[in-house]
């Protein structure tokens, strides 16, 4: 029996037909385009859905809905002020998606968005531009003095390529650490589900011992559920400290 | 109906202050565990190096390319090393944050 615990990461098309294509490169409809249409649409409806009665005492899934919300607003009142706010539709966007496609991710057979380098590098790419211009339009090249910090004029010209080059770790670090997590919350519990099949079948005492493994994918799954919402909650805290940075300038130093 | 005593009212209001507070303050409160703390450790210092790399890289691609001056693999010592220093800092702004962020919390 061949199992590969790196299988569930495979894009595949779902319809062979290419959709159309960009530049001569075809562009398919992929499981991966699946769920995140999947993603999305949950993640709308249950905003939507579970709030649109308003009652004043709230039923179970507008309570939810209400302090994921309320979650986002207090995360950014701690981290920028009353005036960073005006991201709160950018922010409470990212974190819904992010936190859906974790969770839907840890339904069996299901594809995991966020696993993909692709598409975390790209959702940390648009916190980058949106902070970049934030930054330019709220300063004006003012804005460049976010590389330029308090020092003599000597260790500026080591201390602003290395400011650079912090800055453009940013992306990285941030989408790379959601998709590590993901894949390997992942590769881990299917690693540990063959490890149960294979003690399952090998028969004897062999086959009582793969309880253990059994055990241990609960446990396992348990962390992920919290490594989910984490990851999701570092996310989009994180995209709030760089735009406080975009929104005033040098309040860090 | 019996008119409301004002006292006992504002002393409802209090209460209702009071409760408020608490639970914002306990909803602001950030789940930090130790496991992602060393993970945005280790992804911050990781990356800024890499990101050194891949600039120095560029840069001694781009001199040959577009100047024909050979640079390498200097564009690349430097940029590592100060990649390396970037991460270092990367490492500490996040300390400098996570401490603020346990410092709010226990408050």
């Amino acid at each position: 029996m061949a199992m590969n615990p790196m299988e569930q990461f495979e894009v595949k098309p779902l319809i062979a037909e290419p959709l159309f294509s960009i530049g001569g490169h075809p562009i398919y409809f992929t499981n991966q385009a699946l769920f995140m249409c999947v993603v999305v649409v949950s993640a709308a409806l249950f905003l939507t859905l579970t709030v649109s009665k308003g009652r004043l005492v709230p039923s179970r899934g507008q309570s939810m809905a209400e302090v994921s919300y309320e979650f986002v607003a207090n995360m950014i009142r701690s981290t920028m002020g009353e005036d960073g706010l005006v991201f709160f539709p950018f922010i409470l966007t990212l974190f819904m998606f992010v936190l859906f496609s974790n969770f839907f991710g840890l339904i069996p057979w299901t594809f995991t968005v966020t696993s993909q380098i692709a598409v975390t590098f790209a959702l940390a790419s648009v916190v980058i531009l949106v902070m970049i211009v934030t930054g330019f339009m709220k300063h004006g090249l003012g804005f460049l003095m976010l590389f330029v910090p308090k020092a003599p004029w000597y260790l500026l010209i080591l201390l602003v390529p290395i400011e650079i080059i912090s800055f453009l770790t940013r992306p990285v670090s941030l989408s790379v650490r959601l998709f590590a997590n993901m894949l390997a919350g992942h590769t881990l519990l299917a690693v540990f589900a063959s490890f149960v099949i294979l003690l399952g079948a090998a028969g004897g005492v062999l086959s009582v011992l793969s309880i253990a493994p059994l055990l241990l994918i609960v446990a396992i799954f348990a962390l992920e559920m919290l490594v989910s919402f984490l990851q999701a909650y570092v996310f989009s805290i994180l995209t709030c400290i760089y735009l406080n940075e975009a929104l005033h300038l040098h309040d860090h130093h | 109906m019996p008119t409301p005593d004002p006292d006992d009212l504002k002393r409802l209001g209090e209460r209702i202050d009071e409760a408020e507070r608490k639970h914002s303050e306990r909803k602001a409160a950030p789940p930090t565990s130790s496991l992602s703390i060393a993970f945005r450790f280790a992804t911050e210092l990781v990356a800024a190096v890499v990101v050194g790399c891949g600039l120095g890289w560029g840069i001694d691609w781009a001199f040959e390319h577009w100047a024909s001056v050979q640079t390498r693999p200097w564009g690349m010592v430097v940029f590592v090393l100060l990649g390396a220093a970037a991460g270092i800092l990367n490492v500490i702004r996040a300390a400098k944050e996570i401490n603020a962020e346990m410092a709010s919390k226990e408050k």
